[in-house]
């Protein structure tokens, strides 16, 4: 029987890895990944969870070790945030350059300097270029299910390769939800075996892992990844609908919310999307016809299904919770190069950095701004203080 | 100045070899010395992980490889790291059995990969760490580390070191692991012998080889034995080691000959003013009264 259980985002997590048979689980702690730890030692000590949990010295080090534990053969997870991430991007390039499906939570925290512990995507947004698959959640039920899809996917022989996914810190990692728990062998079933055949380190096949390259080889290597990352579009959807059909819950690469016959749309990520899903209710009520495109796949980033999903749109506002000085927020980015050539103008909004509050009435200015066509293709801040 | 070196029998080491042919080494380079005789010590049932170094480089290229054992090209850092998850898979999938080494130069032993290590001491994970020390970060042209001795010259420290050498085994022995040992490419019968002890013994092992390189030390590449030689013979570098904390002298030269023979061999040391050849000797001298004491 599944269970429900109140469980927070970090707890949903450690729930995810267990369930999907984590064997080794390299970590190193960071604020607000920590509970997830706890809870993982937590299973284990009481015997509910065989895996083998070590305490690295460092962030760097625990996703080090989760390589080479993960080039020995085994299933492996990890998790970390913020200064964490940053601190193992060396590591994340390696991991998907070699091609090892690590599972890892990124509890997205601000990144320092000025120091914050609280939410925003800025972690995950600085390694969008690693070849991880990127998914952010929106509910601790999706980040439990999350986890699980996560080890089908990026073990498929299709894709290989390593996968983050994001839940923001506070707004998930510290808040109570209703959580349906599946079963622990239905879930084993759903994930099956990881048994590696296209990279390993065993003395019966010995194999030289990591040969530096001349420029003969190297852009092959890449244009790999680019094909695994390209099959990863089509995997997520399948794993998706399997999952609906064992567990009941879809999740796909996007989360299209009344936008069916929307004229105006907002595309986020994570909790924001929650917010504006009632802001599109309210105004639907008031007759407007408005909606919210959660992007939940960034990487690979659907610019088919955005571009289908948002057919009749007239104009489409991103909010992103995150910046690049010099540049955009990343969301909007990948929005204006998906509508490219479809005439649908997009605005851009920067809000919730370091955890600022996006209220319902700032969604429903964005909302105004785009009915009312004001300033379309620039970028505002929300709620910036003069 | 040549003096022949005594001839190894190389019938007392184990036949099978697991090294080249096609490596990329520089001639008299013993960092492929010290890999040689490490893994005929070891044996096939070994995974080795090296981090970026010269040794990680000359071992492969594209889809040649010279290493017939499974091997892994780590990040500079992530020697012991990598190990450590390596070795936790081998235990997890009934392969405890596989000896797990890293073999890492000193920069990726002691300086940038020196969390990793210590990291990985102190939790007394089932590693074998050797530590091919040539003085100096030679795999981007011989710049300057904590390894590099007093009064060496580096291409980005051209008058010479004015600091002293970190003393790396006594501080990896200071992780109370059960197998602390230095070794020296010039006495491999010793080199052998401590790492087949090694072997044997379960946790964390770290040897530390004297490493010469005719290239950052300044040397004609047919003197890298007799150099590494003249290092142990002097009484610079020590041959011991430490099994569960205890100390032994495992090679004593019969009359320590002055440190200026072996100084003066190497080009990197051109800088070095007479006081400081003395000053080196002294500190010889001050290592071995400790050690009588
Ligand atoms: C993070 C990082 N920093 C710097 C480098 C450049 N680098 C590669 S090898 C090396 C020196 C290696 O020195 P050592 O460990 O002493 O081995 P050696 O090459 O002397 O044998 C350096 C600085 C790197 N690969 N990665």
């Amino acid at each position: 029987m599944n269970k429900i259980e109140l469980l927070n985002g970090n707890e949903a997590a450690a729930y995810g890895a267990m369930l999907s048979g984590a064997e080794i689980i390299p970590v190193y702690p960071i604020t607000p990944q920590t509970p997830l730890i706890h809870k993982i030692s937590e299973f284990i000590a009481k015997g509910e969870f065989d895996a083998d949990l070590i305490h690295l010295e460092s962030d760097q080090s625990a996703l080090a070790a989760a390589v080479g534990a993960s080039l020995g053969g085994a299933r492996v997870f990890t998790a970390t945030n913020s200064q964490g991430l940053l601190y193992m991007a060396e590591v994340c390039y390696y991991a998907s350059g070699l091609r090892v499906p690590i599972v890892m939570a990124v509890i997205n925290r601000a990144v320092s300097s000025p120091h914050s512990r609280y939410p925003d995507h800025s972690d995950a947004m600085a390694l969008k270029s690693s070849h991880w698959i990127q998914l952010f959640c929106e509910t601790n039920q999706e980040v439990l299910d999350t986890a699980i899809q996560m080890f089908r996917i990026c073990e498929d022989r299709r894709v290989l390769l390593p996968g983050m996914f994001s839940y923001e810190s506070y707004l998930l990692s510290f808040t109570w939800e209703n959580v349906e728990v599946p079963e622990q062998e239905k879930v084993r079933k759903f994930v099956g075996e990881y048994n590696p055949e296209h990279i390993i380190l065993d003395p019966d096949d010995p194999m030289t892992i990591n040969a530096p390259t001349t420029p003969d080889y190297l852009t092959e290597f890449r244009y790999k990844q680019k094909i695994a990352m390209d099959n990863a579009l089509k995997v997520i959807r399948e794993v998706g609908k399997e999952f609906q059909r064992e567990f009941g819950r879809f999740y796909g690469l996007i989360d299209p919310y009344r936008v069916e016959d929307a004229e105006f749309v907002i595309a986020t990520m994570g909790t924001i999307a929650s917010t504006a899903k009632e802001v599109v209710d309210e105004m639907r009520a008031e007759g407007k016809k408005v909606g919210v495109l959660r992007i939940r796949s960034f990487r690979p980033f659907p610019r088919e299904e955005v571009k289908k999903a948002l057919k009749s749109a007239e104009a489409v506002a991103t909010i992103d919770r995150n910046f690049s000085a010099g540049s955009n927020g990343a969301l909007y980015d990948e929005m204006r190069s998906a509508l490219y050539n479809t005439g649908i103008p997009v605005k851009g909004y920067i809000a919730g950095l370091g955890g600022r509050n996006v209220s319902k009435n700032d969604i429903r200015e964005v909302f105004e701004d785009l009915i009312q066509k004001e300033r379309l293709e620039e970028i505002s801040w929300i709620n910036l203080r003069g | 100045m040549m003096e022949m070196s005594e001839k190894i029998d190389l019938d007392q080491f184990d036949k099978e070899e697991f090294l080249g042919p096609s490596l990329k080494s520089c001639p008299g380079c013993s960092a492929t010395i010290v890999a040689r005789f490490a893994l005929k010590a070891l044996g096939k049932d070994t995974i080795v992980i090296i981090p970026a170094s010269c040794l990680a480089t000359l071992l492969a290229t594209n889809t040649q490889t010279g290493i017939k054992i499974p091997y892994l090209h780590a990040l500079f850092e992530c020697g012991s790291s990598t190990a450590t998850g390596v070795k936790h898979a081998m235990m997890r999938k009934g392969k405890e059995n596989v000896n797990v080494v890293t073999i890492a130069g000193d920069s990726g032993s002691m300086d940038i990969g020196f969390q990793a290590l210590s990291g990985a001491a102190i939790r007394n994970e089932d590693i074998i760490h050797i530590c091919y020390d040539n003085e100096s970060a030679m795999n981007t042209g011989g710049q300057l580390n904590s390894c590099t001795p007093f009064g060496a010259r580096t291409p980005d420290w051209p008058l010479g070191k004015r600091l002293m050498k970190k003393d790396a085994p006594s501080i990896m022995a200071a992780h109370n692991i059960p197998y602390v040992a230095t070794a020296s490419i010039s006495h491999l019968e010793d080199f052998y012998m401590k790492l087949k002890k090694a072997k044997k013994i379960k946790g964390f092992r770290y040897i530390h080889v004297l490493s010469p390189c005719p290239i950052s030390w300044g040397y004609d590449g047919r003197y890298t034995v007799e150099i590494a030689r003249k290092a142990v013979e002097s009484g610079l570098w020590m041959l011991y080691e430490i099994e569960n904390g205890s100390f032994n002298l495992t090679y004593k030269p019969e009359r320590r000959i002055p440190v200026e023979e072996y100084l003066r061999m190497q080009r990197r040391f051109d800088t070095l003013t007479d006081d400081d050849a003395r000053k080196v000797q002294e500190i010889v001298n001050e290592l071995w009264r400790r050690y009588e004491e």
